[in-house]
């Protein structure tokens, strides 16, 4: 843990201490060599799950996966916005790299931690750089309102957590995660119980998010400068969906009727926000929505509570991590050459960017989760363990793949196909780091269909 | 934005494609279509359209950097070492050295290896003849079962 803990801190003098000249460099190559460092935590040493370090910090299958992604995606954070930051004052652009390495601290410390309270307050720290990033280099006035939106809904469902852990700690004596897993399944039948359950879970259901509180995603996907809606689409979602499976263990007799409506809400999320995405103009709208709905399913794969659901909703979160963090990259290219994320605008693409047109059709593939990769792996683990649930929710889960497909579809051919209108032919080319950084997307992606066993968490 | 689109929706719902271009979306020929792309940027305004991001006007940095790799707009020696290091520790390190240590990892859990067991003995036992498997975990004559009319 500290082997990648110390090299990550020590980004901050990197930051700050390197020449303006090769700054982005630096921070790039330190960056990449952390994220060498991060993959050794795929080699899990024990047999029963835990790997601690100390009592505090620790890793375990459900984890790794997520820490890896973590590490990966700070790079190519950085890679992605240095095209748009590098004209600002050099303290500006440190400022910036200092923001996305102090949330990659942050995140690093929340998915290692084995006490409750510490992976709460890591859980809220991961607000304050966001915020920042967003509200300071989002490019349209409505940024304060999307940073408002994302600072007040998230603070509105985690301080019940707060109120719920301590609850928790004052009748168990412990928060660690070591240790709740082996106590006996709390006798809860009281409203207050009810009451007490929900304020464990909300949190992280309005960060997943869950379809009744989604509303600051969109907002803030959008406003965002590419590396926030990077950090946000692949990793800021996952902590609630890690959040939700560490909960769940502790939450146990009261779930089986409690989940009910939630899981109702996540389906019936997928169906909406899909056909929410096949009206959008907005290219960065349509992913950001597009995120909602995968994460419905994910949602809706851990409340149910079985080994599939578990495995399903892991192997989903990483696939969409990476993937939806390329589709963003992607529209940002889009949008620094046209200045827009009107789709209509940026359309024919193919004709002029004939290799990036493979990135955006092979992104597009991932997202309607095409076999043999990730994504599908974790949507039909999550199909198969509802349809055991319920025989019902397949028509649910099998109209949202219906429309993930099209709206998948519908993204590629409007921006790629057609006829290139004639202001497209002046764009100026794609550069070689633009395809670095999609390649850095997708070639791990390819590669986790040769070992999904990275990513099946503690139930096999 | 809301109130923008609802005063321009009457406008654009009458604008049709082919009246945009000018003709049909068949002909490849190029026409001066610069009114057209007009309309549909009135959804979202454009940035103003002389200077891009960096404030010169225009300027593709490839004129002044025919091997501009992204990286740096100023100094072409800095954007060309850092495309080879980001390439280098990207691609040959992070990628290549990292994927070979998680495919040599140690098989976790022995699922591996129990498949392969699984399979060596269902040859073995189909060549000597034997049932793949016994029907029973346990041995029954070794249970003891309390008798019937007990509670």
């Amino acid at each position: 843990m500290l082997k990648v803990l110390i090299p990550t801190i020590m980004l901050f003098p990197t930051i700050w201490l390197s020449s303006p000249k090769w700054l982005w460099t630096a921070t790039t190559a330190h960056s990449l060599l952390i994220a060498l460092v991060s993959l050794a935590w795929l080699k899990w040493t024990s047999e029963t799950g835990w790997a601690a370090s100390n009592m505090y910090l620790a890793t375990d299958p459900l984890s790794t996966p997520l820490l890896v992604l973590t590490c990966w995606l700070l790079p190519l954070m950085i890679l992605a916005s240095q095209n748009h930051i590098t004209p600002e004052p050099i303290s500006r652009q440190r400022l910036n790299i200092t923001l996305l390495a102090s949330l990659q601290t942050f995140l690093i410390m929340a998915f290692g931690a084995t006490e409750m309270i510490m992976f709460y307050i890591m859980f809220e720290a991961t607000l304050i750089p966001t915020l920042i990033i967003i509200t300071r280099w989002g490019n349209q006035t409505e940024r304060l309102n999307a940073g408002t939106y994302f600072l007040f809904y998230t603070l509105a469902g985690s301080l019940p957590l707060l109120v719920a852990l301590l609850l928790l700690q004052q009748s168990t004596g412990t928060l660690s995660m070591l240790i709740l897993q082996y106590s006996q399944p709390l006798t809860l039948q009281s409203w207050g119980h009810k009451i007490w359950w929900a304020g464990c879970l909300i949190a992280f259901l309005v960060k997943m998010p869950l379809y009744g509180v989604h509303l600051w995603l969109p907002k803030a996907h959008v406003e965002a400068p590419v590396a926030g809606s990077m950090v946000l689409a692949a990793v800021l979602l996952k902590l609630g969906g890690y959040g939700m499976m560490r909960m769940m263990v502790m939450l146990d007799p009261l779930s089986k009727e409690l989940a009910y409506p939630f899981i109702i809400l996540a389906l019936w999320g997928i169906i909406m926000t899909g056909s929410i995405c096949l009206r959008q103009t907005d290219l960065k709208s349509l992913i950001a929505y597009s995120s909602v709905s995968h994460m419905g399913l994910v949602a809706g794969g851990i409340l149910v509570q079985t080994p599939w659901g578990f495995t399903g909703a892991i192997i989903l979160m990483i696939a969409h991590g990476l993937v939806s963090s390329a589709l963003f990259c992607l529209a940002n290219t889009a949008y620094e050459r046209t200045h827009s994320r009107t789709m209509i605008l940026a359309r024919g693409l193919q004709m002029i960017f004939p290799l990036t047109a493979v990135w955006w059709f092979v992104a597009n593939l991932a997202n309607l989760a095409l076999p043999p990769l990730p994504n599908l792996m974790g949507e039909l683990m999550i199909i198969t363990t509802m349809f055991n649930w319920s025989p019902w929710t397949i028509t649910l889960t099998g109209t949202g793949t219906l429309i993930t497909a099209g709206y998948s579809l519908y993204l590629f051919l409007m921006s790629q196909r057609g006829p290139a209108p004639s202001h497209i032919m002046g764009l100026s080319p794609f550069h070689t780091r633009e395809h670095l950084l999609m390649v850095m997307h997708l070639v791990p992606v390819l590669l986790l269909i040769t070992k999904p066993e990275l990513m099946w968490g503690w139930c096999h | 934005m809301t109130s923008r689109l609802s005063r321009m929706w009457p406008i654009l719902a009458r604008v049709r494609l082919s009246s945009v271009l000018g003709s049909r979306c068949v002909s490849q020929t190029p026409k001066s279509n610069a009114s057209g792309a007009a309309t549909a940027s009135d959804l979202q305004p454009v940035s103003p359209a002389a200077q891009d991001i960096h404030g010169h006007a225009e300027v593709s940095p490839f004129e002044k950097n025919p091997d501009f790799h992204g990286f740096h707009h100023q100094d072409s020696f800095v954007d060309e070492w850092n495309m080879r290091l980001a390439f280098f520790f990207g691609i040959s390190v992070a990628i290549v050295i990292g994927g070979t240590f998680i495919h040599y990892l140690p098989d976790h859990g022995m699922r591996q290896w129990a498949r392969r067991e699984a399979e060596r003995l269902i040859k073995q036992r189909e060549a000597y003849g034997l049932p793949l498997m016994t029907e029973n975990y346990y041995d029954p004559s070794k249970i003891i079962l309390p008798s019937s009319g007990e509670e």
